[in-house]
């Protein structure tokens, strides 16, 4: 699964984006947690950053799958 | 509603909302980068966006609006990257029947962006006295900054090269292009029912064993007659069935003689084609996007589609720079060498719909500047100009202030990979220009990466994506600092990539690349990868 960052979480990862396996699918906070566990300063952003999946917000019903593109969405600042 | 939306690192100027509405109001918003960000005094601000989604999320947005203020035409333009102070950071442009339904959409639209478009201001570039001017701090990365990862490189020429517009061309020239337009058919496929074998045609409900025959049904015919019991009507494969509720009975299960013929043998297929059974009128057969090939341009042939919307031919020109340069045929004296980069770009472009023009310019700048004014070769009459540094040549010495003296603005000129380095890159509106370093491996993965990243971007193809393979040996290589692209030979074995890497050294430059056909991603400070280990690469062979 790619997972893509972005403003402060691109900072908190030190890295636009990141590889991570999941078998079968997996839920929005099963993402989270292989996430905080690879990358511990992105704990501190959970709170307040959405997941994106294939481009569109997820929520917590939503399940993820290898083969989608995840991106962290922290609070947008756009305009 | 009529919709467009562009995220664009360039200046927002144009205002391209040309077509005749029959509007009452035409509503803009244009909004600016300020002096002041947090109370402190900055000379620009920097933005980031997830572009493909977040022109998705504008799109919704825009089309959820419209259903409560109904609108005729809407254009968002928002730029990213940095973005100096008085410089416009999103542009807006309504237009509608009434003010009333242009501005609640305007004002609802830019609440709803700031809540949910994932577009960030990333920092506020704060004003120093001995500023230079701002236009320098586009340049990613000039003398020895931080030079710019393979990632951000692509996405940094994705985002300066748009999509040029497509032009009707005749089937027979565009092979490779990218359709621009959804084929819908107004034509059922086949027209007709059809035979399927040479035969006979008869009623379904037909048993007589002897029938006359009456009638016969070429390909090309279309003779519709009411069969009755008893007759039966002569035809070939992909002849029009005469009438409904017909069969037809292979040739050789039946005994001609005369007019007259006998089945032998009962068969349980109607071998027939009914109409519209491949394609129905009104289907979409080929989407937008897609890449003409060969059968592709057969269907669209089959269709009808004799003048399709593609896009453009590229146009092209490769300046070849050094006076110690000379042609393959010549003998190269001491300190001379050979010009190989004219026909590995040459070969490269053959994957792309391109017009191609070549030119060697002599060293001295002011003798390279009077070649290309003898020869009209400025730029507006190129999308892509490319650059090929002589091995003596530092690029800083020429390629640069050529690129600049034909009003490229450079974007970038540092890059962190290997070998590829140094590799400038620039922008003139939506014309790209690419200084390449001299030595010929270079040349090929900087085509492979950077250049058909534009040229893809361009025509409006595909990015291209890395594939996974295994390393079918022992890659022995020094941690870099850098990414690197390491030539290897791939082949699939029992279902998966194999990767066998290939000896690499400067001086083995060409050899190695005659034996290349795809090259692996090391990530940065990797060093040596053991034999089996799963590694990303992509094919250079198309």
């Amino acid at each position: 699964m790619r997972i893509l960052f972005f403003a402060q979480t691109k900072d908190a990862a030190e890295t636009s984006e990141l590889e991570i396996k999941i078998s079968g699918s997996a839920s929005f906070d099963e993402i989270w947690e292989k996430l905080v566990a690879v990358k511990p300063k992105l704990t501190e952003f959970r709170k307040a950053t959405r997941l994106a999946r294939n481009g569109e917000y997820a929520d917590a019903k939503t399940k993820f799958t290898d083969a989608d593109e995840v991106a962290l969405i922290p609070p947008v600042s756009g305009g | 509603m009529k919709i467009e939306i562009q995220i664009t690192n360039q200046p927002i100027r144009s205002r391209s909302l040309t077509e005749n509405y029959p509007a009452g109001a035409i509503a803009e918003f244009s909004g600016i980068v300020r002096d002041l960000e947090n109370g402190e005094k900055i000379s620009a601000l920097e933005y980031e966006a997830y572009s493909p989604m977040a022109e998705n999320e504008m799109r919704r947005i825009l089309e959820s609006l419209n259903e409560k203020f109904p609108c005729l035409a809407a254009q968002v333009i928002h730029r990213v990257g940095i973005i100096p102070v008085g410089e416009t950071a999103i542009y807006i442009c309504v237009v509608a029947k009434h003010r009333g339904e242009a501005f609640s959409m305007l004002a609802e639209f830019m609440n709803r962006l700031k809540q949910d478009v994932p577009i960030w201001k990333r920092r506020a570039i704060v004003k120093t006295e001995s500023a230079q001017p701002i236009v320098s701090v586009a340049v990613k990365t000039s003398g020895h900054g931080n030079a710019l990862s393979l990632d951000d490189a692509v996405a940094e020429i994705s985002s300066c090269c748009q999509p040029l517009p497509g032009v009707h061309a005749p089937l027979a020239e565009s092979l490779g292009r990218i359709l621009r337009e959804n084929i819908t058919t107004t034509e059922d496929l086949p027209a007709a029912d059809k035979s399927t074998r040479d035969g006979y045609a008869v009623l379904k409900n037909d048993s007589s064993e002897i029938l006359s025959v009456v009638d016969a049904i070429h390909a090309a015919d279309w003779k519709p007659r009411q069969l009755k019991i008893g007759e039966a009507v002569r035809i070939a494969t992909g002849g029009s069935l005469p009438c409904k509720n017909v069969c037809v009975i292979m040739q050789e299960n039946v005994e001609r003689n005369g007019d007259i013929i006998k089945i032998v043998r009962h068969e349980s297929n109607l071998n027939i084609r009914k109409r519209g059974e491949e394609i129905r009128a009104g289907e979409t057969i080929l989407n937008s996007g897609a890449k003409l090939d060969a059968g592709k341009l057969a269907l669209l042939a089959t269709v009808g589609y004799a003048q399709p919307l593609v896009s453009p031919k590229l146009k092209i020109i490769h300046f070849t720079t050094g006076d110690e340069i000379i042609s393959p045929e010549q003998k190269p004296k001491p300190g001379q060498i050979r010009d190989s980069n004219s026909i590995l770009i040459h070969a490269l472009l053959k994957n792309f719909p391109c017009e191609l023009v070549q030119q060697h310019l002599p060293e001295n700048f002011e003798m390279a500047k009077q070649v290309i004014s003898a020869f009209s070769l400025q730029p507006p009459a190129f999308d892509l100009v490319l650059v090929s540094g002589g091995a003596s040549v530092g690029d800083k010495d020429f390629t640069r202030p050529l690129l600049e003296w034909l009003d490229f603005e450079i974007v970038f000129n540092r890059i962190a990979i290997r070998p590829g380095a140094p590799l400038i890159f620039g922008t003139n509106g939506n014309r790209a220009a690419f200084g390449l370093p001299g030595n010929p491996l270079s040349h090929f993965v900087c085509f492979h990466l950077f250049v058909a990243a534009a040229l893809k971007k361009l025509v409006g193809d595909e990015p291209r994506k890395f594939l996974r393979g295994n390393l079918a040996a022992k890659l022995d290589d020094a941690p870099n600092s850098r990414e690197t692209l390491w030539p290897v030979r791939c082949e699939i074995q029992n279902g998966k990539w194999e990767l066998t890497p290939l000896r690499w050294s400067s001086s083995g430059d060409a050899t190695c690349l005659a034996e290349t056909n795809a090259l692996i991603r090391i990530p940065a400070n990797r060093g040596s990868i053991e034999s089996g280990a799963e590694v990303e690469f992509f094919r250079t062979h198309y």
